[in-house]
């Protein structure tokens, strides 16, 4: 039977092997051109994240609105999110066998999906109104911090964590 | 003492071999640098794109510099202490890259450029803070700011691509 972990390997085997994932391995600058791409989304992201959530705390920012300030950054942070995962997904695939043996790739795509459900339903519903009571606030928006530094982390860390080679044997 | 003297006098410093050998220092501070980008430069795009019109036109410009201007302030704090301390583990090679003197080029012209926003428009910001779009003399700045800071981040990244491998 093919369990879930089989198909997950065979994805990255294919990516590893896809056009895409020749094209940048075989450039000397794709790689660090898409990761530029990467590093300038993780700023409109961070920073709308930064202000929005600080908002939320009411450490800044208070001449706006809780849910005024949400809908004027929404297209911001769901077009960062739309940079990062298509910039993301190039620069797994030039190295997606390895990075399915890492650890700490594995602990950045727990945080992404569990950021990114937590940025839509929860936090999403918080910052629609202007009422919520202030515990909600604040746990709110510590926890959308924690889960995006998370994954910021994470991402950070792939370069340091040395897989064993003997893993994985295409 | 000539500036290449400086570079090999800092690279023979204890600290540059701490930073340089250590395991966990180089890691640590790259880190604090990268994801600080997101209060320093995720405010910098904010503010730049104010000043083009395209986000949070609710706020007054004026009222964007009230707000941002501390946090501005102490993201670059650590951006440049980080900074530093990522260049003194290995200042004769950084300062060999091409993308090293681009990049403190564009830093120059970015602090330039924001001197010239307060000696000129910014001076007047009471007459256009309310206008429902900004004078094209800041847009230039907001423009201007854009451009530097994307050739700032490219070539931080360059130069980690430029070093002698270790």
């Amino acid at each position: 039977m093919t369990s879930l972990k089989d198909l997950i390997l065979a994805f990255c085997m294919w990516c590893n092997e896809s056009y895409v994932g020749h094209t940048i391995r075989d450039s000397v600058w794709l790689f660090p051109f898409v990761e530029i791409f990467h590093l300038l989304a993780l700023g409109v992201l961070g920073g709308c994240m930064l202000v929005l959530n600080m908002r939320l705390m009411g450490i800044g920012f208070r001449t706006d609105s809780v849910s005024d300030l949400a809908r004027d950054l929404r297209p911001w942070i769901i077009g960062s999110i739309a940079v990062m995962l298509v910039s993301g997904f190039l620069l797994f695939s030039t190295e997606a066998v390895k990075m399915y043996g890492n650890w700490g790739f594995q602990v950045k795509m727990l945080f992404l999906v569990l950021s990114i459900v937590f940025t839509f339903t929860i936090h999403r519903r918080v910052t629609s109104h202007d009422g919520a009571a202030a515990g909600v606030r604040w746990t709110t928006a510590l926890l959308s911090l924690a889960m995006w530094a998370m994954v910021g982390l994470g991402g950070r860390s792939l370069g340091y964590i040395t897989t064993a080679a003997s893993a994985v044997k295409p | 003492m000539s500036f290449d003297h400086f570079l090999h006098w800092l690279d023979a410093t204890q600290f540059s071999a701490v930073m340089r050998e250590s395991v966990w220092a180089e890691p640590i501070v790259e880190t604090i640098h990268v994801l600080t980008l997101t209060l320093f430069l995720g405010f910098v795009l904010l503010l730049d794109l104010r000043l083009l019109d395209v986000v949070l036109r609710r706020k007054r410009v004026s009222e964007m510099f009230e707000q941002f201007n501390p946090w501005l302030f102490r993201g670059f704090a650590v951006m440049l202490v980080t900074g530093l301390l990522l260049f003194s583990a290995d200042p004769v090679n950084f300062y060999s890259t091409l993308f090293f003197k681009l990049k403190m080029v564009m830093l120059v012209l970015a602090g330039v450029n924001v001197a010239f926003y307060h000696a000129t428009i910014g001076k007047h910001i009471a007459e256009w803070d309310v206008a429902a779009v900004t004078p094209w003399k800041v847009k230039l700045c907001g423009v201007v700011s854009l451009v530097l800071w994307v050739g700032i981040v490219a070539c931080g990244r360059g130069i980690a691509y430029a070093l002698p491998p270790p």
